[in-house]
């Protein structure tokens, strides 16, 4: 023992990549039916009449959006930060057996609040609340996972070696602390059962806001849930993977100061962005549209960053898939960045809110950067945590182009439905009554949901390719030595 | 002047101070690495040099760093 | 920042809070001061309707409809006058939705019937030809849980002052009380009664049985939470 080189120790991360990648598939797997019964109604009963409550498309939407939100994303986050944060803080998880047990003990309260959510949204218990489902007993589970995360967070920071702390541990940080925050606030809710004497559902509860109060809270909370689960973390990954994947080191250090304190200073206040021509007030609708429009600059200083940092060396971008992987997340994340601010507009707003723009919106960011940047790093981690290079590249090369196919399906299907369905409920005939019914305007759409389905199914059957993949550089793939893990990630075949 | 007025002024000034604090710290890091009295660039080799036996671009004290 | 908190976890973790927390300071914070008011004409729900918001809740129908008009002639137009911000001061949580896949059902019960609802919950797409939504039969079966909604009647009444048993001025100019039960077995009683007059709207006869035997099951609750949306 005594005289073992000390090295970085990977039990968890491994953990909560697998997690990860099981997870990803099960949301996205949730999403494909969802898009299919939206197409096809009929699906809602492929598991027959008597099990409709449960496979009906009310029921799983709020599974399709948590399991992805915090199942694949979340479990994706954790996996990175028990990666890169030893590494950028050069400290080994197993040099405190304390942490090591905080950390074990986060991965498995996380996986029971898995099942307990999973369990209930089917069982139709909820808050109500987009993103914020859970009823008290769960959220008070959640704030223990995230106070061990806490924990483990601060703790291997006061342990570290490296005294500076690097910008990915800056993104960490922010996202603990903005979650944190958010969520607490909003899920202020008081249990009917205690506060009426014992009557009723012991998990039942009641928000603590009311109507316009409660819009406001809940979309601060869920436009920032937003910025600090699928911008802050994964832009923390981005910071750290590509750099070392491919041996540049980032661009410029002092323009990624400038990107975090411009972004963790903007992104709150454009919460309100959801809530235009609403009842909540004016000021509040007009601020939210005006620092949506300011927040491409912090947004789009992280991803030039990225893309000058393959400054003269863009070869590797054809050479490596795992670059690709990156380097079109950072694209898409400009991308939908770009897009957000627009639809925050009020105008524009008046015609994309409550419409299928939205939808695709979300998506592009989500499958485009979110779940892109994830797997790349997964495949970065992978040779480095087995020990195994990544089975195949060519594999990986036709999992990024079924799944760029798909998102790109995703989104232009979902621009189109969103515009045309806009502009058709506003429409006005020659004697200022509405040109159509409601149904007209949902009737049309079935071409676009078709298209955004098939979309959807290449996107998952990318997430089947890349479970394969990871299966066999977990179990089979050739095993590498030391020196070929440093920068670019061995392949085979 | 009522309340809201006061808000309004008090928002603008507020505006004005975060544009004068934004670049200055711009014009900060940039004279100061220009200047040669804080290299901010190396920091970003902490994500390249991240190996356990690697030294640390910044040791957290001299007596504690790694053999 | 001058590159000494990037040194001094703590401090950052400190600027990274106030820097974050900033927005909600100046945002949230004024608006919860001058919280809605109730507008004349809106009531607290009663047993019953609230028992069908918590089936719409459970069922997620916040996911397809939203319950917010915007003031635009098109909307205006379609579903009736623009919301107003204290026609909400009873609902907990807002059920504003963020997706109309359906249309808004802000003031459904002003322009759709028990017997309107009772059929398309049963086959959406033998009343609206074309229609995309499911079909809710199970809602005929399952039995609404009107113990929750007295317990969540009595949790508001006793922590936010929600106006049970007082008299609410109407925008007709006369007054009306929303009863709240002094005990459960009242409320299930009151609650009975209503959904009695309900079900006499009604075809499905297991539904009428199932009322006349005392049971209320769920789509009677629903249609009683819809039919109060104006």
């Amino acid at each position: 023992m005594e005289n073992r080189p000390l090295e970085y120790d990977y039990t968890v991360a491994k953990w909560f990549m697998l997690v990860t990648v099981v997870l990803g598939i099960v949301g996205m797997l949730v999403g494909v039916i969802l898009a299919w019964q939206m197409a096809f109604p009929g699906v809602n009963l492929m598991l027959g009449e008597g099990l409709a409550e449960y496979t009906n498309f009310s029921r799983l939407r709020p599974l399709h959006t948590d399991s992805v939100i915090f199942g694949f994303t979340l479990s994706g986050i954790w996996a990175t930060w028990y990666y890169v944060g030893q590494r950028v803080l050069k400290v080994s998880m197993a040099e405190s057996k304390f942490l090591m047990f905080l950390a074990k003990l986060h991965f498995f309260v996380y996986l029971l609040v898995v099942v307990a959510v999973v369990g209930t949204l089917l069982l139709g218990i909820s808050t109500g609340k987009e993103y914020a489902d859970f009823e008290w007993p769960i959220d008070i589970a959640v704030v223990v996972v995230w106070v061990l995360w806490g924990m483990g967070l601060f703790g291997l920071i006061g342990i570290r070696r490296e005294k500076s702390l690097y910008i990915s541990i800056w993104y960490y940080i922010a996202t603990f602390l903005g979650i944190a925050m958010l969520y607490l606030f909003n899920n202020m809710e008081i249990p009917t059962y205690f506060a009426s004497g014992g009557i009723g559902n012991w998990y039942h509860s009641v928000s603590m806001y009311s109507g316009t109060n409660d819009a406001l809270v809940q979309w601060w909370y869920g436009h920032n849930a937003v910025a600090f689960g699928f911008t802050v973390p994964i832009v923390a990954m981005i910071y750290y993977f590509l750099p070392k994947e491919s041996g540049q080191a980032v661009y410029s250090y002092k323009l990624s100061l400038l990107a975090f304190w411009g972004l963790m200073f903007v992104y709150l206040w454009a919460g309100g962005h959801h809530l235009i021509y609403s009842t909540v007030p004016d000021w509040m609708q007009t601020m939210g549209s005006v620092f949506s429009v300011v927040l491409i600059l912090p947004s789009w200083g992280s991803a030039i960053n990225m893309l000058l940092t393959m400054k003269g060396e863009w070869q590797q971008v054809a050479a490596s898939p795992l670059i690709k992987f990156m380097i079109l997340a950072s694209t898409f994340y400009m991308f939908s960045t770009l897009e957000g601010p627009i639809q925050a507009i009020k105008s524009v707003n008046a015609l994309a809110h409550f419409t299928d723009w939205i939808v695709g919106h979300v998506h592009d960011g989500v499958l485009g950067w979110v779940a892109f940047m994830i797997m790349a790093a997964l495949f970065h981690m992978a040779p480095r945590v087995y020990k195994r290079e990544i089975y195949s590249k060519s594999l990986m090369n036709t999992q990024f182009w079924v799944q760029t196919l798909g998102v790109v399906l995703y989104f232009t299907s979902m621009w189109i439905a969103g515009i045309t369905q806009g502009m058709m409920w506003r429409a006005h005939d020659e004697f200022g009554n509405l040109a159509y019914s409601f149904i007209d305007t949902v009737a049309v759409l079935h071409p676009y949901f078709t298209i955004r389905a098939v979309g959807g199914t290449l996107y998952l059957v990318g997430m089947f390719l890349f479970a394969y993949n990871m299966y066999k550089t977990m179990t089979s793939a050739r095993r590498v030595e030391e020196s070929e893990l440093q920068n670019a990630s061995p392949m085979g075949a | 002047m009522d309340i809201g007025t006061l808000q309004a002024y008090a928002y603008f000034g507020f505006t004005a101070f975060l544009v004068v604090v934004l670049y200055s710290y711009i014009y900060h890091l940039y004279s100061a690495q220009k200047k040669g009295t804080r290299d901010y660039e190396k920091y970003g080799n902490i994500a390249l040099n991240d190996e356990i036996t690697d030294q640390p671009i910044e040791a957290i004290s001299k007596n504690d760093e790694i053999k | 920042m001058f590159h000494w908190l990037e040194k001094h976890p703590f401090f950052f973790a400190v600027a990274v809070f106030v820097t974050i927390a900033f927005a909600g300071l100046i945002e949230i914070l004024p608006n919860f001061a001058q919280a809605s008011q109730p507008v004349v004409g809106t009531k607290p729900y009663s047993t019953l309707e609230l028992a069908g918001r918590h089936i719409y809740i459970s069922n997620n129908c916040m996911g397809c409809h939203s319950q917010l008009v915007r003031p635009f002639k098109s909307e205006t137009d379609r579903y009736g006058h623009y919301s107003l911000s204290g026609e909400y001061a009873y609902d907990r949580p807002f059920l504003w939705g963020s997706k109309r896949t359906g249309p808004d059902l802000m003031r459904v019960g002003n322009y759709r019937t028990t017997d309107w609802h009772e059929n398309h919950m049963k086959d959406p797409a033998a009343v609206v030809p074309g229609s995309i939504m499911p079909a809710y039969r199970w809602m005929f079966k399952k039995s609404a849980d009107i113990d929750t909604a007295y317990a969540e009647q009595v949790t508001v009444n006793k922590v936010f002052k929600t106006p049970y048993n007082t008299e609410i001025p109407m925008a007709d100019g006369t007054k009306a009380t929303v009863k709240l039960g002094a005990t459960l077995d009242e409320a299930k009683a009151d609650a009975l009664e209503e959904a009695k007059a309900i079900a006499a709207d009604m075809k499905d006869q297991d539904v009428k049985d199932a009322v006349a035997a005392g049971n209320i099951p769920e789509i009677v609750a629903i249609i009683a939470y819809l039919n109060s949306l104006k």
